[in-house]
């Protein structure tokens, strides 16, 4: 009997200890777990943020557009209709070999501006970490729904910059086409959003 | 015969009948030139040719059949050489010979050559921009416009022009873009000017104001309004093109707005004062670009909430149904600005959730502390049984005879 109440008691007390983290954890309305769309906006957000802030603290605003980047994705093609109507695959493939081909741009900055010793130099690597998670990110998510993944084009760079002026320019005009690639492709994840989960 | 050679009294009437005709005819050749119309330059010199008069002939000017002629002098072909024209100067001017008859006739139009124009854009969602100039010269002469809109190493495309209102809409623009440029051509009698303008369309963003905003009381709540508006109609409704709204309100009489954020269509105030008339506005930006501006705000919505033993007022309307003069009865002491990033009635149910999980909490932890004292209880009853059966049996031993 005393063992029977014994082991009684301990067996109640562990099973409240155990029930413990599962009362603290839940929630009347268990709060929805981001998806992988979700992520790619929040992580694309994020991007276009940092971008604002190296364009505030960093650039100067300049009317002038001195075309240094030949080779950066083409956004003349893309209106607001096109968000309306986008595809699924090609839009994710599309979406990730731009994204690679700006991070060889800003590789490229980045190595220029450790040269010319711009302040700007620890806010870039962490862009370009950021810009390596979402394009991680999006693969999975290509791999995901088989979204084949693109050749990325060949990036023509500027091939010297002789001046720090020459830095600050090219810095400009970059971050000025990449902020607006950031907001397109948000708006782009959102837009497919529904279309994802109508395929998994 | 000789009848036939002989002028007759109806011969000569036919001729003069006839003469009197083809005079009548050349006068309304002439008159018709009056509408030729000759532009010239103000604060110049304007010449004006008297058709194909003969040099040396004498010729008389009229402006307007009126013989005074602002400052000038006539060449010797009979040219009018109107000197450092103003506005007056304007007019029909028609030269004669010296026997009255009308030689030449034109219409001066007095004016600048176009100058400078000065451009502004308005972009009100992703699909449509509109811009519209102003003259930095009057040119006081009709013109004509051309324009041309493109985006960084774009062609041109055309931008279509309201030549009345002065402005042309480019409808799909490749929004995504850097900086865009406006080419505009003006065109009138006396020249043509072009003028480029630059724009950062992401920078111009600037919705219409919300629509269908309602302020309302809620029934059974002194404290709180429930606001609701629509996106603007001019909008697209897409997930790719999301609002963030912001809610400012405040008793009538007090300086200090207090705010809300929201991403939905409508919000509940929680803190509005009790029995006192609120205005409530409204207006929103594109969520996405934070570089974007902010819509004019929506009209002021008076709305008192809902108060015991009183008949509602009518609470939405324009601000003027009230009276100006509404008397702020009490200290207004300076509310703190609140930001509430999402709709208020999720917050009512993350407090109720809230307070669940604390309860459930308090339960597991009772639960835990009695357990606990029922262990430790237990274990000192068993302490106290298993010494009491020692005491018993080193007793039971003591008794024992050796």
């Amino acid at each position: 009997m005393k063992l029977l109440l014994d082991s009684s008691s301990s067996l109640l007390f562990s099973l409240l200890l155990a029930q413990l983290p599962v009362f603290t954890s839940a929630s009347p309305v268990p709060p929805r777990r981001p998806t992988d769309m979700d992520k790619l906006s929040n992580q694309t957000k994020n991007l276009m943020k940092l971008t604002q802030e190296l364009l505030r603290e960093h650039a100067f605003d300049s009317d002038v557009e001195p075309h240094r980047f030949r080779s950066l994705p083409e956004m003349s093609n893309r209106s607001a209709n096109d968000l309306q109507n986008l595809e699924l695959k090609p839009t994710l493939s599309q979406l990730h070999s731009d994204l690679k081909l700006y991070e060889h741009h800003f590789e490229w900055l980045n190595r220029v501006s450790k040269k010319h010793h711009h302040p700007a130099v620890p806010k870039l690597v962490e862009m370009i970490r950021e810009m390596k998670s979402l394009i991680n990110l999006l693969h999975r998510q290509m791999q995901r729904v088989e979204a084949p993944r693109l050749t990325p084009a060949t990036p023509s760079l500027p091939p010297h910059l002789p001046y720090q002026f020459d830095v600050l320019q090219s810095s400009h005009e970059l971050l000025q086409h990449f902020k607006l690639f950031c907001d397109w492709a948000y708006r782009a994840f959102m837009s497919l959003k529904p279309k994802v989960s109508a395929v998994q | 015969m000789p009848g036939l050679l002989l002028p007759s009294p109806v011969c000569l009437t036919v001729i003069w009948f006839l003469s009197w005709s083809l005079r009548s005819s050349c006068a309304q050749i002439w008159t018709d030139e009056v509408s030729a119309v000759q532009y010239g330059r103000l604060d110049s010199n304007v010449t004006l040719a008297c058709g194909k008069s003969q040099i040396g002939v004498p010729v008389v000017w009229r402006l307007n059949h009126s013989s005074a002629l602002p400052w000038h002098r006539v060449t010797s072909d009979g040219s009018l050489v109107l000197l450092l024209v103003d506005q007056a100067a304007q007019g029909d001017y028609s030269c004669y010979d010296d026997r009255g008859l009308l030689l030449h006739s034109v219409t001066l139009r007095l004016g600048h050559p176009p100058g400078l124009l000065s451009i502004s854009c308005q972009v009100p969602n992703h699909t449509h921009v509109r811009c519209s100039w102003v003259d930095s010269v009057k040119t006081f002469l009709p013109a004509k416009y051309n324009a041309s809109f493109r985006g960084n190493g774009q062609e041109w495309r055309p931008c279509i022009v309201d030549l009345a209102r002065r402005h042309c809409d480019v409808d799909h623009p490749a929004f995504w873009q850097p900086i865009h440029t406006l080419r505009v051509t003006e065109t009138n009698a006396l020249g043509f000017e072009t003028t480029y303008a630059r724009f950062k369309l992401h920078e111009l963003l600037k919705p219409d104001p919300p629509e269908a905003v309602l302020a309302q009381q809620l029934e059974g709540y002194p404290k709180r309004l429930n606001v609701s508006w629509s996106f603007p109609s001019s909008w697209p409704l897409h997930d790719a093109f999301p609002l963030v709204f912001q809610i400012r309100y405040r008793p009538q009489g007090s300086i200090y707005w207090s705010e809300i954020y929201s991403e939905d269509s409508s919000v509940v105030i929680f803190d509005a004062l009790s029995g006192h008339i609120h205005q409530v506005q409204v207006r929103a930006r594109d969520e996405v670009n934070s570089e974007s501006q902010w819509s004019e705000w929506t009209p002021q919505l008076l709305v008192r909430p809902w108060e015991v033993y009183t008949t509602p007022d009518p609470v939405d309307g324009p601000e003027e149904a009230f009276d100006e003069d509404y008397f702020f009865p009490f200290d207004t002491k300076p509310e703190t600005s609140t930001e509430k990033s999402h709709n208020p009635v999720h917050e009512d149910d993350g407090s109720l959730g809230l307070v669940i999980l604390l309860v459930l909490f308090s339960v597991v932890i009772l639960t835990t502390i009695l357990s606990l004292i029922f262990v430790v209880w237990m274990r000192q009853r068993r302490r106290h049984h298993a010494t009491k059966q020692e005491l018993t049996s080193m007793v039971k031993m003591k008794s024992m005879p050796i």
